[in-house]
């Protein structure tokens, strides 16, 4: 009796955890509703609003995106190579980089874009692909998300929009500077991209 | 109609081309294997003065299996780079002041009925591709799909068959067609005007244009015209991908070869590429 009674309490929690925790779209879907509607605000067309909206969307983004998966999963081979110090280091400046040149992106150039949610696909315990489409003036462009469970989160680790992926178009990237510099080299060069970001 | 047994042996020809430029794809996958593995014994063995963490992220094994897919040689690299400084040029000098100026002074609607119409009318190449690959549901949506935007949407000006959402869209050409046969890419080339290619999907390209009506406009001139219209058209809706592009990559050369090459390999059919490749397809 003790059994059956111990089966139900585990059944009981293991529902309890497993509920919850949003499923990968919705846990996709809030932040870029989110984001959109603050694009569609039309009191942030102002420019004086610019930086504000602009720090809302970099908050938006950093809780929906795993960033330290995201910059190992871009180093790949060569992650090895870098000290913790300089993981985190590279991830940081990384991930600012990637957020400004999108965000310039989006704030310049939205144009009423869409967002469809297509489907999601569970790999495995911890693994799902959330597929989108935006539809753009004259196009539709599909988006790919894929996402982590993490202390019952979703989080994104790579975007593939229209097939190429992120993580690996800035792994060919890295391969190609890593085999001729260093790690601290890399991450000067990352740090000097972003400079001439804000710079504009 | 009559360029119609001119078309079938072109297919025929650019067919037993493309066979003999195949290398046998199994041992060409088992090669991109070996290396892959390769790799992964390499790092999990050597370099330990620089490993820092012996807990090894499941990501690593993960990224590495994908990244041996992806890679494709460049004996040509300083040719190709140099194409590739040219097309920027081009890009900024010509096609970019163009385009933005064509912009300016046409509506909207008017850009994309031409863009529908171009897409229309060369629906013989996704056609013949998808028949070549044994898709022929997809085959017969093409020509549905032809079929209505030709009639009810006035000459393809209007993507009319876009509102019948059950009729699939075969985005097929003979590169893809070529590829999903195993036959592997051969090596990356960078055209001037048209970019990133490899060998395989430059006869693609070339065989392509015998089923695209537009080539048998005369004279040559107006065809190529033509052909530049429909570019220009093209980047109107694209001003500003190509720069922000530029501005997020740190090796951009790096970067264009390695979206072309993630871009081409995308759901290609019956591919032994497929078996090995989950992660891109995802």
């Amino acid at each position: 009796m003790k059994k059956v009674t111990a089966f139900f309490v585990l059944i009981f929690f293991a529902s309890v955890a497993f509920s919850s925790g949003l499923s990968p779209i919705d846990s996709l879907k809030g932040p870029i509703d989110e984001g959109l509607s603050l694009l569609k605000d039309p009191k942030n067309k102002d420019s004086s609003q610019r930086k504000l909206q602009r720090a809302k969307m970099w908050e938006i983004i950093r809780k929906a995106f795993d960033f330290s998966e995201l910059s190992g999963r871009a180093l790949a081979v060569n992650w090895k190579k870098f000290t913790p110090q300089q993981r985190k280091e590279f991830s940081e400046v990384f991930s600012e980089v990637l957020g400004n040149t999108y965000l310039d992106k989006i704030q310049s150039e939205y144009k009423d874009e869409k967002v469809k949610y297509l489907d999601q696909e569970l790999i495995s315990d911890n693994k799902a692909v959330v597929k989108t489409k935006i539809i753009r003036e004259n196009e539709e462009v599909l988006v790919n998300y894929s996402m982590t469970l993490k202390e019952n989160e979703w989080k994104v680790y790579d975007v593939k929009i229209e097939g190429v992926s992120l993580v690996q178009n800035y792994r060919s990237q890295f391969n190609e500077i890593l085999s001729k510099e260093t790690p601290d080299e890399l991450i000067k060069r990352l740090n000097k991209k972003l400079k001439e970001q804000e710079k504009g | 109609m009559n360029k119609l047994p001119a078309i079938i042996v072109s297919i025929m020809l650019i067919f037993s081309a493309g066979y003999l430029f195949a290398y046998d794809p199994v041992v060409q996958t088992s090669r991109n294997y070996e290396f892959g593995t390769a790799i992964l014994i390499a790092s999990e063995t050597g370099n330990s003065d620089h490993e820092f963490t012996e807990d090894e992220p499941d990501f690593l094994k993960e990224e590495i299996k994908c990244e041996e897919i992806l890679t494709i040689s460049d004996p040509l690299y300083y040719w190709n780079l140099s194409i590739f400084h040219l097309n920027d040029k081009i890009y900024f000098w010509l096609l970019k002041p163009v385009a933005q100026a064509y912009r300016v002074v046409t509506p909207t609607i008017v850009r994309t009925g031409v863009a529908n119409f171009f897409y229309n009318i060369k629906m013989p190449v996704r056609f013949v591709n998808c028949i070549l690959q044994g898709r022929i549901l997809i085959a017969g949506h093409e020509l549905v799909g032809f079929i209505i935007n030709s009639t009810l949407g006035v000459l393809g000006l209007d993507d009319a068959a876009d509102n019948y959402t059950w009729l699939k869209k075969g985005d097929e050409d003979l590169g893809r067609t070529f590829a999903s046969y195993g036959i592997g890419d051969g090596i990356y080339l960078v055209w001037p005007f048209f970019g990133p290619s490899t060998l395989k999907d430059t006869i693609g390209m070339v065989g392509d244009r015998f089923l695209n009506p537009l080539s048998y406009i005369e004279p040559v001139e107006l065809s190529l015209g033509v052909t530049g219209y429909e570019a220009i058209n093209k980047t109107s809706f694209r001003i500003g991908d190509y720069e922000a592009f530029k501005k997020a990559s740190l090796e951009p050369y790096e970067g264009l070869k390695n979206a072309y090459i993630q871009n081409r390999r995308k759901n290609i059919q019956g591919s032994p590429l497929n078996v090995l490749s989950d992660c891109f397809l995802k």
